[in-house]
């Protein structure tokens, strides 16, 4: 509950910084050797399991179990490895964030428990990818989707749309890196959280299971998938590109584990630093409109350049201070870059959603301590 | 940009018209209300057009309200493309992959 952390508050900051790196290019604690590196790529979630990050019981919690099948280690650059070796585990800079909130505000009882969320309740946001090594996945398959859309003549009106057409080659092997990365990612959080619940543990004096820190859901929002859909009454098999958008699947989707069919999926849409995050169910309009897909967070409405320019003379951790929120960051330009108002005000973005029913709103989440990169 | 040849579905959703621009082979959606309207980005509205005139792509070319500019796709963004006869894209997905 809020009063049993709002005391050690502080502290708990300061014991997530140091114990979850983060920061531009950030070293993590793991040391990886060639075997582990492959079998990360390809079991995803479940390696840091099996290395003793977490529970085996998390897994059911999290969108495709954690893991993609259909990765290939072996199409990974070089420099893609060296990228990503060192920072498995960490944060990294950028929108990524680590932030301890609590529930302030219920929508919908019902589905709120079934996520075991209540009034008051702490709850941990975890927000970060596949760092490097996604980076230069992705880095590298342009130039690959380049020559690829010319061989194919595929008529581009922007060069950086560059594709290739599914069932080709070129498509193929991106399909199998991206899910390497994909695979990376979900490792990395499961890392994360982890030692996050270790944080708690030692900080506030606790056993895991007088703690509670279950995961309720882990959910991707920059990814390509094959699914199913119904379009004109016509089942289809679709490859479905979500970037910057989250899965909302709704009560009874097939792929949904047993613990959400009858609720629907939760779609965790972070906000910015100051002022909310949500937490909401997938909709049955997201299945007829959207693919089975919401928003991810608030969106920027100012670039990093303007955001710095704006924040110059202000120190944005006291202005978060001022507002009760403890902000802790590797470097001074992550903050003003992130700083509240560079953002739309997530309010604004989850109303939409809701109203258009695509995804339902469960609860709101309101920020206490921020890791930032 | 155009904004005025966006036309509003209804509440939540601007429609970027098939005719918007050339090549074109679907509509664009993009949900926002008429609060969050006046904070579209003229560079990611065409980059939903963009993304209608890609092969395979089906129903629509969508944005979710946090729209803004990315790297070809907008961010934000949702494109599902036909398994027989669309693309895969690395921009539809972005850099940070997951």
């Amino acid at each position: 509950m809020k009063q049993d952390v709002l005391p050690r508050l502080k502290d708990l900051v300061e014991v997530l910084y140091r114990e979850v790196p983060s920061g531009v290019g950030s070293k993590g604690k793991l040391r990886l050797g060639p075997e582990d590196e492959r079998k990360l790529l390809i079991n995803g979630a479940k390696w840091a399991i099996s290395k003793g990050y977490g529970d085996a019981s998390d897994l059911e919690r999290m969108e495709s179990n954690g893991c993609m099948d259909g990765a290939d280690p072996s199409l990974i650059s070089a420099r893609a490895y060296e990228r990503g070796r060192a920072q498995q585990g960490t944060l990294g800079s950028g929108n990524h964030f680590l932030e301890i909130q609590f529930v302030d505000k219920i929508y919908d009882e019902q589905a709120a428990d079934s996520f075991g969320l209540f009034e008051g309740q702490i709850t941990v946001m975890i927000h970060t990818g596949s760092r490097g090594f996604g980076h230069q996945v992705c880095t590298d398959f342009l130039e690959v989707m380049e020559k690829a859309a010319k061989k194919y003549e595929i008529t581009l009106y922007d060069r950086e749309l560059a594709c290739a057409p599914f069932s080709s080659p070129e498509a193929q092997d991106y399909l199998s890196a991206m899910r390497a990365a994909a695979n990376y990612a979900w490792a990395n959080r499961q890392c994360i959280m982890h030692w996050t619940r270790e944080a708690f543990m030692q900080t506030l004096s606790a056993t895991p299971g007088s703690l509670g820190m279950g995961l309720v859901y882990d959910v991707a929002h920059n990814m390509a998938k094959i699914e199913e859909h119904t379009v004109n009454g016509q089942k289809r098999k679709l490859i479905v590109h979500r970037k910057g958008a989250t899965r909302a699947f709704p009560p009874g989707h097939p792929e949904l584990p047993d613990v959400y069919k009858r609720t629907g999926q939760p779609v965790l849409i972070p906000g910015d630093m100051g002022r909310a995050s949500y937490v909401l169910v997938g909709a049955e309009k997201a299945m007829e409109e959207t693919f089975g897909s919401s928003c991810h967070g608030a969106g920027r409405i100012m670039s990093r350049h303007q955001a710095i320019r704006r924040a110059k003379g202000r120190a944005i951790w006291r202005e978060l201070s001022d507002k009760g929120i403890i902000v802790r960051s590797a470097g001074r330009e992550t903050l003003a870059e992130e700083m509240p108002e560079a953002y739309k005000d997530i309010s604004n973005v989850v109303d939409v959603v809701h109203n258009a029913g695509i995804a339902k709103k469960v609860v709101r989440l309101r920020p206490m301590g921020v890791v930032k990169g | 940009m155009s904004l005025e040849k966006l036309r509003r579905l209804d509440d939540t959703r601007l429609e970027v018209p098939v005719d918007y621009k050339p090549g074109m082979r679907v509509n664009g959606n993009i949900y926002v209300d008429r609060i969050l309207e006046k904070e579209l980005e003229a560079s990611a509205v065409e980059q939903v057009a963009n993304v209608a005139t890609l092969p395979g792509i089906v129903r629509a070319s969508i944005a979710m309200p946090d729209i803004h500019t990315g790297y070809g796709f907008p961010i934000g963004g949702v494109a599902a493309f036909d398994h027989g006869s669309g693309i895969i894209s690395p921009g539809g997905v972005g850099y940070d992959i997951n």
